[in-house]
């Protein structure tokens, strides 16, 4: 399998970039960690005659941590710095769980943050945990920079908020609550090098009396062309005590408000059902560590 | 057009001539002549094509050669000391984890990457270390207990280093 031709660029600058993306515009595409764009031109379904590769720019690398505000996150990270990031394990779990089911080593050594979003695959593992997470994305462009909720970034399948002319290049998390938890759970057919037939990512912050919910995000992959916020579970969630019944009709309106489709991973019936399952367990875990407080976030 | 471009493959630097849409697998086939690296999906899912860089590693049947300049790439060709293979590799022929072998040269460089990082791997992070190296032949039971023996064999290395 070959690839088709194009010409190549490497700078080392953003400025510059954002200069090559402008002369060649709707012909160019970003080349990343390469592990979905590389594979799409092999089969024929990207033709683009410019590809500008963007893992020299150091405006795009790194992971920084600010205390009492948050996290930045280089669009050029690595997942799997992501999944072995100490910080991120400790304040981010969802996001580091999530970064830890994507492909193999080698994909994880080689696919980027930024890349996840970019591609929008409804199936990705990364986004709902970041949307979860409550990220946000900074999108620069020649003029300047703008940033969004990376719920308002990701418009459908393969489709994005980055108009032309603009490379995504940061995340931003915000510092969770002390008293906060969050979990990322999937469902696949086999144990490695899956896609996801669904997954869940929830963060929950906990009132100081430790029972009941201050606030909630709960975000749903793979049943909605974008991640879907599953707001209904969130409203009632918020200020009710996390009991048994509480955490249960939250798991039944997230699966009434999923719209997902049956396909050769799963039926749609079927991912209904496993939606249920897995925002209740999603919530009870979350409650548990959230709860443990500061020993469990050290 | 062709681009001049210097790749460092097991320590040696390679002049080539590459076209852009080279890939790093073909170029380190044929034009660099080490045959170690295998191809086989060619889409990033089997794992043969798999090499260190920067002992990371890379799919390189998914990674262009023009990219890859600057880094320290190795191959399996680079894991042996002359004749002495590497414990890696003697654990492999030890435990019986070759089979037709054409897995064999990735499975060892994942090997080698999860060593590095984690020299004390439970089993189930050996599986999660080979997750994207696909054998058809061993049932891969054979291929654990290569790595878990390696991990032995280099921790045994290092602490007579230590005294």
């Amino acid at each position: 399998m070959f690839l088709p031709e194009f010409e190549y660029f490497a700078p080392e600058t953003l400025e510059e970039a954002l200069g090559l993306l402008e002369r060649y515009g709707e012909k160019a595409k970003i080349l990343a960690g390469g592990t979905d764009l590389l594979v799409m031109m092999k089969d024929k379904l990207l033709k683009p005659e410019v590809l500008i590769d963007i893992s020299k720019l150091i405006e795009l690398q790194g992971i920084q941590y600010v205390p009492e505000q948050g996290l930045t996150l280089g669009a050029a990270t690595k997942i799997d710095e992501v999944q072995h990031s100490l910080s991120i394990q400790k304040n981010w779990r969802a996001l580091a769980q999530a970064a830890g089911e994507l492909g193999s080593a080698q994909v994880r050594s080689m696919a980027t943050l930024g890349g996840n979003s970019c591609h929008a695959s409804p199936a990705a593992e990364t986004p709902p945990a970041l949307v979860a997470l409550g990220a946000k994305v900074s999108l620069a462009c020649p003029g300047g920079e703008r940033e969004i909720l990376l719920e308002n970034f990701i418009l459908g399948n393969r489709k994005t908020a980055l108009q032309g002319g603009e490379i995504l290049t940061r995340f931003f998390l915000p510092e969770p609550s002390p008293r906060s938890a969050s979990v990322y759970l999937y469902h696949a057919l086999r144990g490695a090098m899956e896609i996801d037939m669904l997954n869940v990512a929830v963060y929950l912050a906990l009132a100081p009396d430790l029972r009941s919910c201050q606030e909630v995000r709960i975000a749903l992959g793979a049943v909605s062309p974008v991640p879907l916020r599953a707001e209904k579970s969130e409203v009632i969630l918020t200020g009710s005590k996390m009991e048994n019944s509480v955490i249960e009709a939250a798991g039944r309106l997230a699966s009434a408000q999923a719209s997902p489709i049956s396909d050769l991973r799963a039926t749609a019936q079927h991912r209904r059902e496993v939606v249920e399952v897995l925002v209740r367990r999603a919530l009870t875990q979350a409650y548990e560590v959230a709860r443990a407080g500061k020993e469990v976030k050290g | 057009m062709k681009k001049l471009i210097t790749l460092n493959i097991n320590g040696q630097d390679f002049d080539l001539a590459v076209s852009p849409r080279d890939l790093l697998v073909d170029v380190i086939r044929k034009k660099v002549g080490l045959t170690g690296t295998k191809k086989g999906c060619g889409q990033g899912d089997c794992g043969a094509c798999t090499v260190l860089m920067d002992g990371h590693p890379v799919l390189s049947c998914i990674t262009l050669a023009v990219a890859s300049q600057g880094k320290k790439i190795q191959t399996i060709e680079g894991l042996s000391e002359g004749e002495k293979l590497h414990p890696i590799q003697e654990s492999f022929v030890e435990q019986g984890a070759v089979q037709c072998g054409y897995c064999t040269p990735g499975m060892i460089l994942s090997a080698k990457a999860l060593l590095d990082r984690n020299p004390d791997p439970s089993e189930e992070e050996i599986k999660q270390g080979i997750a994207g190296n696909l054998c058809r032949c061993t049932g891969y039971k054979k291929i654990v207990k290569a790595i878990s023996a390696a991990a032995e064999k280099l921790g045994g290395k290092e602490e007579e280093r230590v005294r």
